[in-house]
């Protein structure tokens, strides 16, 4: 492959955006937004979904024309048309979703695009010793002849960032980096970075998890609404000041009181010894035994893709067990979804466009989907139009969520109104238990903390919920004990009280219990 | 039934099951290349057809067999440009435009063949030639390696492709290609032209495949005369985890099946002809269903490719 | 935008396969009939066809007796469909060409469904006689034939001319394909020296079983040590399987091959490029393989629809069932005057067996 100058010396001193505009049909996704990003800085874009940080990142990357502004490399006007203009200028992405050939090797997707040194032959063992090289000079391990789709998704990002290199990347933008890491991950990725920035690279780091922009960063340009709120050095910067200027008002998060202590009575649901054979992409269960409580919500804790989505589909009925019981306030849970459903079980999927809700119905459809055929939405085999009219209405009103009216194509709606209108679904049917799998991805700051005073309304009542999110500090934060999930196995439950982000980031990982005692 | 177990029957089976295998080969190791660039060509059969026509059409006329197969060749090649128009460019749903392209070939066929031919003509196609050393070895010489060049090119395309795809600048575009379109498309890629590429190549050996029945195995043209091949071969690509050896093995197995149950009926075995022509693709659809087909398949297939989506 | 260019595709095939001879739904029988006409300028079959365009006979002052044949084949088989076809073509041409008979016809009508809708359209287009040239078309003749009282039918492989449901608009024919296929095997067991004889049959059904028991009684009759070797295919068209079946044969030992259907011109190939004899059936199938067909079991139609044109003329719309045999004529063998190892014994041997068979001192099914 043609040599990337990955050792020479950058050649990007500067990138900056100058009164970028962008119009969408319907929206302006970016608003007069200017920034500036030197070698040697990791600059932050804060902002929360829909505020137009992709639609800035697919600018720089080529794949967007501004409508009207400046893009200047070096000083210099240039036009980025494409995405190989940008990799030719020196300008790298790691995309949220991996841009990866997963059938591929490493070596062949990074050789992927490139000329070869032989001509039409491939020189797979020319890209991988350079592979190998570059990644040392990191203090990576990777192998270049593994198949990408067996690396776990740390190593995959390494392969990312890595390919990025290889094309002599001088400035690289970086997607949620961390939204697939483990903490250990994120922490030899920061490392990474940082040793970037020491090299004099240029790093955009996109997000919008307040600790991680304070802990990397040297600066950050929030955006709110497709307008730029400014840019700020991170240095004395607090959690508090970041969010405010994101959200644009103070978010009441959860406190101490919202979780005081509910008479705890006998189990309610307990799941023992549960194992399964393997789902599409994730791990067999193995011997999952835990209980929930009533007026107790347990966080499960876990790298995406260790057993969760088959944990909470074989509770729900959704996917067969080898072995292993269930039992709902003593009596065996047993059936499909539907009678577990009658039987007091609520789940909220993780993938809610998919499995939550039907796109192209509207609201009011999703509302009395599963219990449409019951009173009060049906009389006899008619559904009651105007009771149905009635009580979504209210359930609208009271789950605040935000539509033109009940008969709005639920596709339409933002990430965060969806899923109130599927937890206002599940929660009015007054469930004894509730699994809530990734409740908050993708949903806002403002929803996000709506959701969770659902969640814990529903454990005041002495409702169980099985809480289930790769978000960290979601858990600790709902959380009253807290179960970590490591390849279909339950690595550890603990007492919220006993958690500690450090121990349960190395289960995740895989470490063992045993290791971590001593 | 004694008769069936001779090295004779055996050897007969042989050459029977690489005769058979011929027109199979080219058709499923285009349709290989490609599935594994995302494209579904349904229309296999339609092309083979129009590329058996046009080459017993040429040779008809001039005796010219090299030219039959060129003629066939771009017979092929410009119904498979043609898929690749509807398919990539213009993002038709691969199955409908696939099976229209077949009716298209079918008919277009037929047509020319009554107003050019009328009526079942012959000619004199590609003799069969031992192979070097192969060929003189008493006994299997014969039966195995005696075939004509139509059949050992066919035999030869299977490693090329193998080489093709695993070994070279073009076959990693290809399979970048089929498995994730956006990300060849980020790192230059040209998606369109890669499919382009495979649908045209596709078509030329579809073409070139239905012109070693009419020009090589069989000689005539009738209309209709592929009868299902293009399809069958298809799903030879499905069974052989869209692998040129893979598929080769398919091939082999299904051809193999073919020319065992022709000879069962010879030797009088007493199985019921109903069944005995069952059989071959009974053993496909069993071999389908027990094989992990979905290992290997090629994740972009039939989904069009649109940048930034 | 994605949907309408792939309906287009799909209608612009459509069309072209319809023009290509499987008409879907020949609503314009006219269309069919021009188009039997010019086809009939270069079929190798009708000849005088310029005697035909001038000849306004006695016939044309009436209006032209409409005729319309639906066929599971195409019209150049050299098998089943076009021994129907030619013969039809043929009294064509002896009543005075267009203006006195017209033709339309669907051909490669595998689709009893697509069938159905033809037959149903030709009866109401005004025919004369609507053939469905067909076993498999029984049923939907049944139904059509129910609804047009004043038109006639006819169908075969068939023994049943409507009395079955109470029709008297329905004639039945059927060919007694075991006869000719009784002197195929006596000339085939005589031809061969290896005493091996291959056969190569579609499926194990209707004219084509009789054809190949008849044939195997003959050759049985004729050699008791001969062995005779069946290979079906399982379908009626296809001609690489049917090759395949050929080659195989003569792996086995067969050194005279005969076989049945549409799918035999494959076999034929084979045959010729291996220098085996080949004894033919339903069409002469001499000009695939001028030096190497022996002999064919002609279908002759021509007395049997001329029969039933005089029997509609006169106001009889069915009722009968004709058979083709050796003694009235409906079945001939026809020996190729291209082949030259015929013997004068073997000539004798035929000519004596279909005395016999005429006769009936010799039963071709055992």
């Amino acid at each position: 492959m043609v040599a990337a100058a990955q050792q020479a010396a950058p050649t990007i001193s500067s990138l900056e955006l100058f009164n970028i505009t962008k119009r969408f049909p319907g929206v302006v996704a970016n608003n007069r937004v200017s920034f500036e990003v030197r070698a040697g800085e990791v600059h932050a874009l804060l902002g929360e979904n829909g505020a137009g940080k992709s639609t800035l990142m697919k600018i720089i990357y080529g794949l967007y024309q501004p409508d009207d502004g400046q893009i200047l490399l070096n000083g210099q006007p240039v036009t980025i048309s494409s995405p190989q203009d940008a990799i030719a200028r020196g300008i790298g992405m790691i995309h949220q979703h991996f841009m990866l050939v997963p059938s591929l090797t490493v070596a062949e997707n990074v050789a992927l695009g490139l000329k070869s040194s032989r001509g039409m032959r491939l020189d797979l063992d020319v890209v991988a010793a350079k592979v190998e090289r570059l990644a040392a000079s990191y203090g990576l391990r990777v192998d270049p002849r593994a198949e990408v789709s067996r690396l776990s998704v740390g190593e995959q990002q390494r392969v990312e960032i890595i390919k990025a290199l290889y094309r002599g990347a001088d400035l690289l933008v970086l997607d949620e980096p961390t939204a697939v890491l483990t903490p250990q991950e994120a922490d030899d990725l920061f490392r990474m970075l940082r040793q970037m920035r020491e090299e004099g690279r240029a790093l955009i780091f996109i997000s919008h998890k307040l600790r991680e922009v304070l802990a990397l960063c040297d600066r950050v340009t929030v955006l709110r609404d497709g307008r730029q709120v400014g840019t700020f050095p991170t240095a004395g910067m607090s959690r508090g000041e970041l969010a405010r200027l994101m959200v644009g008002r103070e978010i009441a998060a959860p406190h101490a009181e919202d979780r005081a202590p509910v008479p705890v009575g006998p189990p309610l649901l307990q799941v023992r010894g549960l194992s399964s054979s393997a789902g599409a992409g994730g791990p067999a269960l193995r011997e999952v035994s835990f209980e929930l409580s009533p007026g107790e919500i347990l966080g499960l804790a876990g790298v995406s893709g260790n057993g969760q989505r088959e944990l909470a589909d074989v509770i729900a009925g959704l996917r067969p067990s080898s072995a292993g019981e269930i039992s709902l306030g003593g009596a065996p849970l047993v059936g499909g979804p539907g009678e577990r459903m009658a039987a007091g079980l609520s789940y909220i999927p993780e993938e809610r466009m998919r499995d939550g809700a039907i796109m192209d119905f509207s609201v009011e459809e999703n509302l009395i989907l599963r219990d449409h055929t019951r009173p009060p939405y049906a009389r006899g085999p008619f559904l009651d139009t105007a009771r149905v009219s009635t009580v979504c209405r209210e359930l609208i009103t009271r789950f605040a969520v935000k539509t033109p009216g009940p008969q709005t194509p639920i596709k339409s709606l933002s990430g965060g109104n969806i899923q109130k209108v599927i937890m206002a679904r599940e929660l009015a049917r007054e469930p004894r238990v509730l699994i809530a799998a990734q409740p908050t991805r993708g949903v806002d700051i403002g929803a996000t903390a709506y959701i969770h005073r659902l969640l814990l309304d529903m454990r005041a009542r002495g409702g169980a919920v099985l809480l289930i999110s790769e978000d960290l500090d979601e858990i600790l934060a709902l959380a009253d004990r807290i179960a970590v999930i490591h390849d279909g196995e339950i690595a550890a439950i603990m007492p919220r009280a006993e958690a500690d982000p450090e121990r349960i980031g190395l289960l995740m990982a895989g470490a063992s219990t045993e290791s971590l005692s001593h | 039934m004694e008769q069936l177990l001779t090295i004779g029957t055996l050897l007969g089976v042989l050459h029977s099951m690489i005769r058979l295998a011929t027109p199979y080969l080219y058709a499923a190791i285009g349709e290989t290349l490609g599935q594994r660039s995302g494209l579904l060509n349904l229309g296999v059969e339609g092309m083979m057809l129009m590329g058996a026509y046009v080459g017993f059409y040429v040779v008809f006329t001039t005796g010219s067999l090299l030219g039959g197969v060129l003629a066939a060749a771009l017979a092929g090649a410009l119904l498979g440009l043609m898929m690749a128009l509807v398919s990539v460019t213009f993002r038709a749903e691969q199955g409908i435009s696939g099976i229209g392209m077949y009716l298209f070939g079918l008919g277009l066929s037929s047509l020319l063949f009554k107003l050019t031919l009328g009526t079942v003509q012959s000619v004199s196609g590609f003799p069969e030639v031992p192979l070097p050393l192969l060929g003189s070895i008493p006994g299997i010489g014969p039966s195995l390696f005696t075939h004509s060049v139509m059949v050992y090119a066919a035999f030869a395309l299977v490693p090329l492709a193998a080489y093709v795809l695993n070994r070279t600048t073009w076959g990693l575009n290809i399979r970048a290609v089929g498995d994730n379109p956006q990300a060849a498309d980020a790192l230059g890629v040209p998606v369109a032209a890669v499919r382009y590429a495979t649908a045209t190549i596709g078509g030329l050996l579809a073409g070139v495949g239905g012109a070693s029945l009419s020009i090589s195995a069989l000689n005539i043209f009738q209309e209709n005369l592929t009868g299902g091949i293009g399809f069958i071969a298809v799903a030879l690509v499905y069974f052989g985890g869209w692998r040129p050896v893979g598929v080769l093995l398919g091939v082999l197995l299904f051809s193999f099946v073919s020319a065992l149950q022709l000879w069962l009926q010879v030797t009088g075995v007493g199985l019921p002809s109903d069944l005995a022509v069952m059989l071959p693709y009974l053993l496909t659809i069993l071999a389908l269903a027990v094989s992990n087909r979905r290992a290997g398949q090629p994740s972009a297939l039939t989904k069009p490719f649109t940048r930034g989506a | 935008m994605r949907r309408t260019l792939a309906l287009i595709a799909l209608s612009l095939s459509l069309l072209l396969t319809a023009c290509g001879g499987a008409p879907a739904a020949p609503a314009a029988p006219t269309a069919a009939a021009t188009e039997a006409a010019t086809a009939a300028a270069d079929a190798p079959t009708a000849e005088p066809t310029a005697a035909a365009a001038e000849a306004p006979t006695a016939a044309a002052a009436t209006e032209p007796f409409k005729v319309a044949i639906v066929m599971p084949s195409g019209i150049t088989d050299l098998a089943w469909s076009q021994s129907m076809y030619d013969a039809l073509k043929a009294i064509q041409t002896e009543m005075g060409g267009e203006s006195a008979m017209t033709i339309s016809y669907s051909e490669n009508m595998f689709n009893v469904t697509d069938a159905a809708a033809a037959i149903r359209d030709y009866a109401s287009s005004g025919n004369k006689l609507v053939i469905a040239h067909g076993t498999q078309y029984g049923t939907s003749l049944f139904e059509v034939a129910a609804d047009f009282p004043e038109t006639a039918f006819a169908w075969g492989t068939a023994t049943d001319a409507g009395e079955s449901a109470g029709l008297k608009n329905i004639f039945a024919y059927n060919a007694k394909a075991e006869e000719g296929g009784y002197i195929n095997g006596v000339i085939a067991a005589m031809l061969s020296k290896s005493g091996t004889i291959g056969v190569i049959g579609p499926v194990e059904a209707g004219d084509a079983k009789t054809y190949i028991d008849g044939f195997t009684a003959g050759a049985m009759a004729t050699n008791p040590a001969a062995s005779v070797n069946k290979i079906y295919t399982g379908s009626f068209g296809d001609t690489a399987k049917a090759a395949e079946a050929a080659s195989t044969e003569i792996a086995a030992g067969a050194d005279v091959l005969t076989g049945s259907a549409q799918q035999v011109v494959g076999a034929i190939g084979i045959a010729k490029d291996k220098g085996i004899p080949w004894l033919g059936t339903q069409s002469d199938q001499s000009s695939l393989a001028p030096e190497l067909v022996v002999a064919t079991q002609v279908y002759d139609w021509d007395s049997t629809l001329k029969d039933m044109f005089a029997k509609i003329n006169a106001g009889t719309y069915g009722g009968t069932a004709y058979n083709l045999t050796l003694a009235n004529g409906g079945l001939k063998i026809a020996f190729n005057p291209g082949y030259t190892g015929v013997s004068p014994e073997i000539k004798a041997a035929a000519e004596a067996a279909i005395k016999g068979i005429s006769d009936g001192t010799i039963k071709a099914l055992p």
